[in-house]
């Protein structure tokens, strides 16, 4: 049996709309398929090709491999549970490296770039009202409500997408896709190009900072909006830097980690952990430890229950689409 | 139990030298209990452990269905899991924790009848009786009993008219059904009452600790 790796379309929030009906697929013709192990039953072959690696993988049978594992070898593709591979040395996938689906476009560029812009005219706007002014503490301090605010903003919008509605979902639909591909596949987030990673963030920032920056020129809202925004943008690549393992971080990344001032990698990694339902935050995670000790989420969970009688998806056992592959995890997220 | 949710809510009931309201037993803040309560136990001295045997000549007030300790809980019969009648009075003679809560395959009421679950031998050799009383129907209270092997009684308060008579309070500003247990003695008084939303294990702990000090 053969099953895709991988899928590099099911990623967290920020796919554009053209991975939408590409959700578990990659984009071909670099598909690759090998056996997994345990965790995905997905059977579909349809460019079966070898999976290429550049260092020996070495199998437990009585069949070593050496440069190039055809997967498609008859032996292979018996019933009988496919051999589990042990990773002799870190090894690379080009193949999945390459995959464009990762990468930025011109268009994802554009967006960034876009957001930036608004929001580095409200920090422009706040800064010189403030110096103009002379008053420079409403503004700072409407900055440091607006990074506070702005992790409280990224758990409930993650703790909504994460538990409610599907991929049918008006709007939101191909991001709670992408978050459920995300808790499947998380290690992904780490390979995504950086303007790729932030495209929809900046998009949603261009159009909700713009009119702001049109329209007033406060200092004191400024500062809280450039912050706030800016924070709300970048979460997905404090996200990402959560997924990623310490030895690839730079020292400033890590010491922020664990700092508090941006989300750090264990806290985040327990929301990756059943029941999915702790650690919703993940600009700072300043508001996952009041939020969990509270139950606050439980709390919203219940009510809409009762109120509307919709379950939220952390209630129930995980299906296979949410479940995390960890086989696949634990072999390729080193890369 | 505060209309917002918090890490403690313990509510449990010490002795009584003097009536109280419900409002300073059971909460900090609870707006939809009533703002007075006749004090009828003007007088009477209820020790909440270490006495199950109380005076006959106490009577539930006659004017508020509410129950509150040493008052005797209004009977019911409700439908069981498999469809059966059945009446509070059938458990005259034993002590009963009765626990009323939200909702079936929830988390917080799953823990919670996992946790009797566990401890129900020690309920059993406490001489209790373990009832759970939600809104759902019979079909639901056998898949959640099958599901995770619940050995007591679940009964369904469709419309709840038993939580309203009996007077559990809701929480968050009445949004969610409460979540409450009384600790009834052999002859149906109340002895405890504890409300805690948020921590549902501990109404094992607290009515275990009450039934073993008895």
């Amino acid at each position: 049996m053969f099953a895709e790796v991988a899928p590099m379309s099911a990623f967290p929030h920020l796919r554009s709309l053209h991975h939408v009906n590409q959700c578990h697929y990659l984009s071909p013709p670099s598909h690759i398929y090998r056996s997994i192990t345990t965790t995905t039953t997905k059977s579909r072959r349809r460019h079966p090709e070898p999976l290429v690696v550049d260092l020996p993988w070495v199998l437990n049978t009585s069949t070593p491999a050496t440069t190039t594992i055809a997967l498609d070898e008859p032996s292979l593709q018996s019933t009988d549970p496919p051999p589990v591979l042990k990773r002799s040395s870190p090894v690379t996938t080009t193949s999945m490296l390459n995959d464009p689906s990762l990468k930025s476009t011109w268009s994802h560029r554009a967006w960034v770039a876009s957001g930036c812009t608004t929001v580095l005219v409200s920090l422009a706007k706040s800064v010189t009202g403030a110096a103009d002014s002379g008053t420079w503490l409403q503004p700072i301090l409407a900055g440091v409500v607006g990074y506070v605010l702005a992790d409280l903003g990224s758990g409930v919008y993650h703790w909504g997408i994460d538990n409610y509605g599907n991929e049918n979902t008006p709007v939101f639909g191909s991001q709670i896709e992408a978050f459920q591909g995300h808790h499947k596949w998380p290690w992904i987030i780490t390979r995504r190009q950086f303007a790729n990673n932030l495209h929809a963030l900046a998009r949603a920032v261009s159009f909700t900072v713009l009119p702001i920056d049109l329209i007033f020129n406060d200092p004191v809202l400024h500062g809280f909006v450039s912050v706030c925004s800016g924070c709300i943008m970048f979460s997905q690549q404090f996200h990402a830097w959560a997924h990623s393992t310490k030895s690839k971080l730079h020292p400033l990344v890590v010491a922020l980690q664990d700092a508090g001032v941006l989300v750090s990698r264990s806290m985040h990694g327990a929301h990756h952990r059943p029941p999915y339902d702790s650690n919703y935050c993940i600009v700072s995670g300043v508001w996952n430890e009041l939020l969990d000790t509270y139950k606050v989420f439980e709390a919203l969970e219940m009510i809409l229950f009762f109120k509307l009688g919709v379950r939220p998806r952390s209630w129930s056992e995980p299906s296979s689409n949410w479940t995390e592959e960890t086989d696949t995890s634990s072999l390729i997220a080193e890369l | 139990m505060a209309s917002t949710p918090l890490p403690t809510a313990k509510h449990s009931l010490p002795s009584l030298l003097h009536a109280q309201t419900p409002k300073t037993l059971l909460s900090r803040k609870l707006p939809n209990l009533p703002k007075s309560f006749q004090s009828q136990f003007c007088g009477v001295k209820l020790s909440h452990s270490s006495n199950f045997a109380v005076p006959s000549s106490f009577k539930k007030s006659s004017i508020l269905a509410k129950v509150s300790k040493g008052s005797v809980a209004p009977s019911f019969s409700l439908k069981d899991q498999d469809g059966k009648t059945v009446s509070l009075s059938k458990f005259k003679g034993k002590p009963v924790v009765v626990y009323f809560y939200p909702a079936d395959e929830t988390p917080g009421c799953t823990k919670q009848a996992c946790a009797f679950r566990d401890s129900y031998e020690k309920f059993k050799k406490a001489g209790a009786e373990v009832i759970g009383i939600s809104g759902d129907d019979p079909s639901s209270h056998k898949a959640f009993a099958k599901k995770y092997r619940l050995p007591f009684t679940l009964l369904s308060d469709e419309g709840n008219k038993v939580r309203k008579d009996w007077g559990v309070p809701a929480d968050l500003f009445g949004t969610l059904p409460g979540r409450q247990t009384y600790v009834l003695d052999k002859n149906g008084v109340v002895q405890l009452i504890y409300n805690n939303q948020f921590q549902p294990e501990k109404h094992i702990d607290e009515t275990l600790k009450f039934l073993q000090s008895a």
